[in-house]
């Protein structure tokens, strides 16, 4: 029974690691960045701080990132007026493909724009769209990579509990 | 595992769960029991209150002193005063300027490069000086090389240089890159500033 239990409860272990390590920056302080706006002020964001941020990282050629963009539009227009700040990160090199993107993609809330992806290489985006939540005390409280996961029902759900504290 | 399973098989036992239940309504009920009498404590709790808020008040203004402490010896560890080199910005007027970035260049290397959002740009206006760098060098002679770039008069993209070449001794080296208005000329004007 035992020589059984171990080695479950070992790759139960691993796969708990394994799910911890998709997630390093959840309950640690958001990594500050200021960038550069595709259209108006510069943005940084602990100016934000107080707020609860939505940080959407996108690319020009990413068809599913212009449907949660589209999304997060929505979400916006709803949550902004209760203390919700949205930005959408792009980490484009071309930077004429992001501004005609964004021309296209017509959001309330600025895109913005990491030519040289350290914000990129700060979050650790690996895959795009990844969703990034931000609480009011400027700590990381969610990250969604996988499609299930950054569904519109999940984050909004999220979103209200983070704009309820 | 061959002790566990008696064990739940004794708790399945219908009197036995309703014998607990009432041990556990027992229990509950008399550590309810003690509420009435702690009633007349009430009127000392307001004193109690404020001396604990004191106290945490306390804790926090020495939490806050601490770090500043440790504040200043990990400056003094990383950057000592031999070797300190510290550049400031400050901004005055700026009718004819609206700062977006300044980079920074010590002996042909980037150390700095700083984005300004409008929030930040006031504070410079409002009198604000910011410290935009701070490093170690050896004594010798270097070169300081500032871009300023944002927008210029009739809001048209700007981006000018300045360069200082300086000294660095034994002790710590101050410099501030100043933006300023020319009125004359109507341009706006940098400049770096050695504070020996």
């Amino acid at each position: 029974m035992i020589d059984r239990a171990v080695p479950a409860l070992l790759s139960l272990c691993a796969a708990f690691a394994v799910w911890a390590a998709d997630s390093p920056l959840i309950g640690r302080e958001a990594p500050d960045f200021a960038l550069r706006a595709m259209a108006g002020d510069n943005m940084r964001l602990s100016e934000a701080r107080g707020q609860v941020v939505l940080l959407s990282f996108f690319g020009s050629r990413c068809n599913t990132c212009r449907t949660q963009l589209a999304e997060l539009d929505g979400v916006f227009r709803t949550y902004g007026p209760a203390g919700l700040v949205v930005y959408g990160v792009s980490i484009d090199d071309d930077a004429t493909a992001v501004r005609s993107f964004a021309t296209s993609v017509g959001v309330g809330f600025p895109l913005l724009a990491d030519p040289g992806k350290v914000v990129g290489r700060d979050y650790s985006i690996d895959r795009l769209p990844t969703l990034v939540i931000v609480d009011r005390a400027g700590k990381v409280r969610y990250v969604h990579r996988d499609p299930k996961s950054r569904s519109e029902p999940v984050y909004v759900r999220e979103l209200r509990r983070l704009l309820d504290e | 595992m061959s002790i566990a399973l008696p064990r739940i098989r004794f708790l399945t036992r219908p009197w036995l769960a309703l014998l607990f239940a009432c041990v556990l309504a027992g229990v509950v009920r008399a550590q309810e029991a003690p509420a009435p009498a702690a009633a007349p404590d009430a009127a000392e709790a307001p004193g109690e209150t404020r001396a604990l808020d004191t106290e945490v008040q306390d804790l926090k203004k020495e939490v806050v002193d601490l770090n500043k402490e440790l504040f200043i010896l990990e400056e003094e560890l990383l950057f000592p005063a031999n070797t300190q080199v510290a550049v400031f910005v400050s901004m005055d007027v700026g009718e004819f300027f609206a700062l977006d970035s300044v980079q920074l260049k010590i002996d042909d290397k980037e150390v700095s490069n700083y984005l300004y959002t409008p929030r930040e740009a006031e504070a410079l206006l409002k009198g604000g000086v910011q410290r935009i760098y701070v490093g170690n060098l050896k004594t010798g002679p270097h070169e300081l090389v500032a871009f300023f770039a944002g927008k210029g008069p009739s809001a048209r993209d700007y981006r000018r240089g300045a360069t200082l070449r300086f000294e660095k001794s034994v002790g710590a080296k101050y410099l501030e890159l100043r933006i300023s208005d020319r009125q004359r000329k109507a341009q706006p004007e940098f400049e770096i500033k050695d504070w020996e």
